[in-house]
């Protein structure tokens, strides 16, 4: 896999971190508050890399018609698939580390950590390698 | 995904071969680790990242005796604390630390403040591992350390929650 397919590959879950937020913000009041906040942060997210993916004229992957997450249901649900999306960026991000060095390494870096936190926000459990698989 | 498996397993033959002799101090003895245990060292084997995982697995090895130190000196707090002392072994172990955790640290008599100390000492180990992880000439080396960074902020903020 080359750098840009590692960020072909996060941005594609980032559009789907933001149709997801988006949904279950509309959907779960219990959830509104940190959908939006979550939403927010992934949106930034997307616009950094479709930025960096545009500057190195690459033609950006687009948003799915659909994703197969499933139809968000009890506000336990929208926590676990929400965690399993975090996750899923975190070995994203995770991916793209080995594959690039200096600032850009630092910004893989940078946004593994944010993943492996927001997974705590929605009730997950530290561990010792976030980004890779249990 | 990449394989947990592959990656602190045999595709890491730069950390597991730490793993397999203890902490490698000396210039390229991972190398000589790995050719007695039967795995084959890298092909243009790196002196810095020699360096970064002794220094990694010496400083995580410190932090662990911290969880141990505070564990044994209040127990109220065992329970709570248990799953990062699992955490920090699993650590520990992927860098070739030694089982033997250093001399017990200082620890607070005031629970909360014990507490705050881990907090601060796993950021502060956080943001360490992340400037190994931009340090680091080998991809998985890199990836390890980054990986560890993230599991360090986010034991920090749960250790800090439990004030």
């Amino acid at each position: 896999m080359t750098s840009e397919e590692a960020l072909q590959q996060w941005l594609a879950l980032e559009h789907e971190a933001v149709w997801f937020y988006a949904t279950v913000g509309g959907r779960d009041a219990a959830l509104s508050a940190t959908a939006r906040a979550a939403y927010d942060a992934h949106v930034a997210a997307r616009e950094d890399l479709l930025e960096r993916l545009h500057k190195a004229g690459v033609e950006p992957t687009p948003t799915a018609l659909a994703y197969g997450i499933g139809v968000p249901r009890t506000t336990s649900d929208n926590r676990k698939i929400a965690r399993g999306l975090e996750a899923r960026v975190a070995a994203a991000c995770l991916t793209l580390v080995g594959l690039v060095e200096g600032a850009d390494r630092d910004f893989a870096t940078s946004a593994l950590r944010r993943a492996a936190l927001a997974e705590l926000t929605w009730g997950g459990r530290p561990s010792a390698f976030p980004g890779l698989p249990a | 995904m990449i394989s947990r498996r592959a990656l602190l397993g045999s595709g890491a033959a730069v950390v597991v071969v730490a793993g397999a002799g203890g902490i490698a101090a000396g210039t390229h003895r991972l190398d000589d680790v790995a050719r007695s245990v039967g795995l084959k060292p890298r092909a243009e084997p790196v002196a810095s990242d020699d360096t970064l995982i002794a220094k990694a697995a010496r400083e995580q090895n410190v932090l662990l005796g911290l969880v141990e130190a505070i564990v044994a000196r209040h127990a109220t707090l065992a329970g709570g604390l248990g799953p990062f002392a699992q955490i920090g072994q699993a650590q520990v172990k992927a860098l070739g630390g030694s089982d033997k955790v250093p001399g017990a640290p200082d620890v607070a008599s005031d629970p909360a403040r014990a507490v705050g100390a881990l907090a601060t000492a796993y950021d502060t180990a956080s943001k360490a591992r992340a400037k190994d992880a931009g340090r680091a000439v080998s991809p998985d080396l890199a990836r390890v350390l980054s990986s560890m960074s993230a599991g360090l902020a986010q034991s920090a903020q749960t250790v800090g929650d439990l004030r």
